[in-house]
């Protein structure tokens, strides 16, 4: 059967959807709703190669229109602002209106501003696309005391860049460790005493009272009284899921679109995949939402497969990554549910490990080294939890002894 | 092809079953493996970035980045999944009198 499928969304979710319907369905009409004016490109350089150069704009792109054109998947730049669930039909800002069978929405997530009482709305820089990432990259190269504002993934790792283009930064974090959400504390200082190594600043357990703009630079004032001077300020305070477009809709929203396994939400032929997806994990028995790379991918895939009549359960292990400076930072897992941590390594350099373990079995992993150091353990963590392993904690922490040991064959 | 292109590695039993080991020459670096059916190169650093594979994981026939896990077959070079997507350059292997040898172009 013929039908149209629409993929609200031009991200990584979105273009690995389509790209798996095509696999499974060589006849219906696949249509990918952008809102940028780009095709589907990598996220993860931006806050990195890209701003030190080592990666240019068409090094981003996950395919070239080539391979769309070849697989039959159109990619229209368009911003749609209203959804008729009932009827199936998508509306866009200028008229148009799309019909669909089946209906993905990929719509990702998008930063949280800081809500400051002043004029300063356009002074302070995000960096979640390609144009932000351009403007930024532009205006820090006049630019030479720069502050971040929060100590998450993408703060630091814009930390990390910055300072490898000489530049000094502060990052301001308003928790008592870097990357609190979902890193231990143990790895977290580890990372923070690489970027003070580096000259970078680390203020923690500060909250903003508030920005001054003055002479082109900027006074920050701090809770404690302390006063920052700084020339350019980039915020990193965590994202949201894109979902303002189904707000009063009967899609059940929740943290994001609510899904069960099988990337599928409350109203029928509407899935949803990626970071706006609040999805049900049969392996940890409960809902999560992840923005990540792996995840942004694996989701896609399987919401692609699901849609095509391929029906197929969402089981994928969480994987992430962070890197900065010279360290590779990775967590798999959940980190959060445990009755036992273990610790492999204490030599950044070669890699230190933290497992969580719940009931003998691994829960979760997060690791730091330098890079290449940690993946290879990662991995085979993910493997050892996913197979419920009951695990030689004596293998686990003892960094001469290798993990695949625990692997069963 | 002359016999000069053939280089030596190391002996057959310093690799273990399912593992492998880094080799460099000149200026340029080389994965040697033992699969459960032999032995097998490819270049030592992953396509996607520049990162030695020697840490990553030999799976069966295939070896993973530890960086960013991007997937690559051993045996034809082929990167099987995302973020890799250039393939890996793979070079014959020989075991002569316990001793492993690649054929360097």
């Amino acid at each position: 059967m013929k039908n149209n499928i629409i993929i609200l969304g031009g991200g990584q979710a979105g273009i690995y959807a389509a790209r798996e319907i095509r696999q499974n369905d060589s006849k219906s009409n696949i249509k990918i709703l952008g809102e940028e004016n780009l095709l589907p490109y990598e996220r993860p350089p931006l806050s990195k190669d890209f701003l030190l150069d080592k990666k240019k704009e068409e090094d981003l792109y996950f395919h070239s229109s080539d391979v769309l054109k070849n697989e039959n998947i159109e990619f229209e730049n368009i911003s749609i602002n209203k959804v008729d669930f009932e009827n199936k039909k998508l509306f866009a800002k200028n008229d148009n209106v799309y019909s669909y069978d089946s209906l993905l929405i990929s719509t990702g997530s998008e930063n949280k501003k800081l809500t400051l009482d002043n004029n300063l709305k356009n002074d302070i820089y995000y960096l979640r696309n390609l144009e932000e990432a351009k403007k930024i990259k532009e205006i820090v190269s006049n630019k030479n005391k720069i502050t971040i504002i929060g100590g998450g993934f993408i703060g630091l790792e814009i930390a990390s860049s910055l300072s490898q283009l000489q530049k000094k930064v502060i990052v301001i974090e308003i928790g008592n460790q870097l990357m609190g959400r979902i890193i231990p504390k143990q790895i977290a200082d580890l990372v923070q005493y690489t970027h003070i190594e580096h000259g970078n600043e680390i203020i923690l357990n500060k909250q903003i009272e508030k920005i001054t703009k003055k002479n082109g630079d900027y006074e920050i004032l701090l809770n404690d009284n302390s006063l920052i001077e700084t020339d350019f300020i980039i915020a990193g305070i965590g994202s949201t899921p894109t979902v303002k477009l189904f707000e009063n809709t009967n899609l059940k929203l929740d943290n994001g679109i609510v899904t069960n396994q099988f990337c599928e939400t409350s109203i029928k032929d509407v899935y949803a995949a990626g970071d706006v997806s609040n999805f049900y994990h049969p392996f940890y028995e409960r809902n999560m939402r992840l923005e990540s790379y792996q995840h942004a991918q694996n989701h896609g895939i399987c919401a692609g497969k699901n849609i095509a009549g391929v029906k197929t359960e969402y089981t994928s292990i969480p994987w992430m990554w962070s890197d900065q400076f010279n360290l590779n930072l990775q967590l798999t897992g959940i980190c959060d549910e445990y009755d036992e941590i273990i610790e492999r390594g204490n030599d950044i350099n070669n890699g230190v490990i933290y497992f969580f373990l719940k009931n003998n079995k691994i829960r979760g992993a997060c690791g730091v080294g330098i890079i290449g150091k940690v993946g290879r353990d990662i991995r085979i963590t993910s493997k050892l939890s996913e197979k419920n392993t009951i695990v030689d904690k004596q293998i686990l922490s003892d960094q001469n002894l290798k993990l695949n040991k625990l692997m069963q064959k | 092809m002359s016999e000069e292109n053939w280089i030596e590695v190391g002996s057959t039993d310093s690799i273990e079953e399912e593992d492998l080991i880094r080799f460099d020459h000149q200026d340029k670096t080389f994965c040697v493996y033992k699969l459960t059916d032999g032995f097998y190169a490819t270049d030592g650093i992953c396509t996607h970035e520049a990162v030695h594979l020697e840490d990553g994981l030999v799976m069966d026939d295939e070896i993973e980045c530890p960086m960013h896990q991007g997937i690559f077959n051993i045996k034809s070079g082929e990167a099987l999944s995302p973020p890799a997507c250039e393939d890996l350059k793979t070079y014959p292997v020989k075991v002569d009198n316990d001793k492993i040898f690649i054929k360097i172009d």
